[in-house]
């Protein structure tokens, strides 16, 4: 006899904590809403949001441009062909990626 | 004769396309004749002059009533000395503190000169690159001397990270190298390229107003149209304008923290 009534309990406690839960949830996005202010928080996210975009750009052909030109410096000075400003623009785009790489993992760590 | 007809008729559209010429407001002129061994003294250098003095007013007149309920101007001067504080103690540490003068003066000059470049009429010095690399130098150049003065050889574990087969050491001590090198780069361009293209954008869409209006009706019935993006631009370049100056100083924070904490 105790058994189902142990069962009916439990599912009647386990609705009541998924309600609260979910006012709970409800009422907190309502508040961080309310503490964003609507459009403002929309421009200055898009603001991050591009001024993030535009750092990874920039590490990356950054890197590319420092490796292609140490490579055409290199050639210049040693006369070695045209070797030196291929395998330095491989580099420089290794390094880009690898900037690019450091600012994803530390942007999404933080 | 009619090449020189020819150059007339290019001379005077250039003459009008001039006030519609997105780029001139870039163009560096010398103020005065008379030069300083090989240096001028320039628009670009009088709006450097405008800027270090209105940042050196901010902070000396702010921070002189020393009110206990401050003015506009201290709360002001105030906000700022805390946000950058707090920027530098937040990515170097309590030792970081030391290069607190030096990243107040790059953040404080970047986002007034920015700022500042908004108004009409005047000129934005960090949107010059030589400016924003001048200064990215200077950051680079203070990683270095530091983190040598400080570590001795043991700065170069910098390029060496651990952890790494010997068989890659080679390639990936270069790339360190090259990543290295690459952010003088990268932190002036980016400065400087949001400079120049938001103040383009800007100018394009004021001659937009301008040559709808003279357009025929139905176009000048629209050119409200770009004179309202110019509205919106202007407070999104503003937002651009901190962000670019906060953005300068955390990045010399971070690189200023590999010359403290090399290796990690």
């Amino acid at each position: 006899m105790t058994k189902p009534n142990d069962d009916q309990e439990d599912r009647n406690l386990k609705a009541r904590l998924d309600a609260l839960s979910n006012e709970l949830k409800v009422k907190q996005s309502d508040l961080q809403g309310a503490e964003q202010g609507g459009k403002d928080a929309h421009v200055t996210r898009t603001g991050q949001a591009m001024s993030l975009g535009f750092r990874v750009l920039a590490e990356f052909v950054a890197g590319v441009i420092v490796g292609g030109f140490l490579g055409w410096q290199i050639d210049l000075w040693l006369g070695t062909g045209p070797f030196g400003l291929i395998v330095f623009l491989a580099l420089g785009t290794a390094a880009g990626f690898w900037n690019v790489y450091k600012l994803a993992a530390t942007t999404t760590s933080r | 004769m009619a090449r020189d007809a020819r150059t007339q008729e290019d001379l005077t559209v250039a003459a009008s396309e001039q006030a519609n010429d997105p780029i001139h407001q870039f163009i560096v002129t010398p103020l005065m004749s008379d030069h300083i061994g090989p240096a001028s003294f320039t628009n670009a250098s009088l709006f450097m002059v405008i800027v270090s003095l209105a940042v050196t007013f901010l902070m000396v007149i702010g921070t002189s009533s020393k009110a206990v309920v401050p003015g506009r101007l201290q709360v002001a001067a105030e906000m700022a000395y805390e946000f950058v504080a707090s920027t530098v103690r937040g990515s170097m540490g309590n030792e970081g503190m030391r290069f607190f003068p030096f990243v107040f003066s790059l953040f404080m000059f970047v986002v007034f000169s920015n700022l500042i470049g908004l108004i009409p009429y005047t000129f934005t010095v960090t949107s010059q690159i030589v400016v924003t690399f001048a200064f990215a130098a200077l950051v680079i150049g203070a990683v270095i001397i530091y983190g040598v003065m400080r570590h001795g050889s043991h700065f170069l574990h910098l390029f060496v990270p651990s952890g790494v087969p010997a068989l890659l050491m080679p390639f990936i001590v270069l790339i360190e190298i090259i990543s290295f090198v690459s952010r003088p780069v990268s932190l002036s361009v980016r400065l400087f390229a949001n400079m120049l293209a938001g103040h383009i954008t800007l100018k394009v869409f004021g001659a937009f107003v301008v040559m709808m209006l003279g357009g025929g009706a139905f176009a000048a019935l629209l050119s409200p149209l770009p004179l309202i993006a110019i509205v919106l631009l202007t407070a999104f370049e503003l937002l651009v304008a901190v962000l670019q100056a906060y953005v300068f100083a955390i990045l010399t924070c971070v690189y200023l923290n590999d010359a403290i904490h090399p290796g990690h």
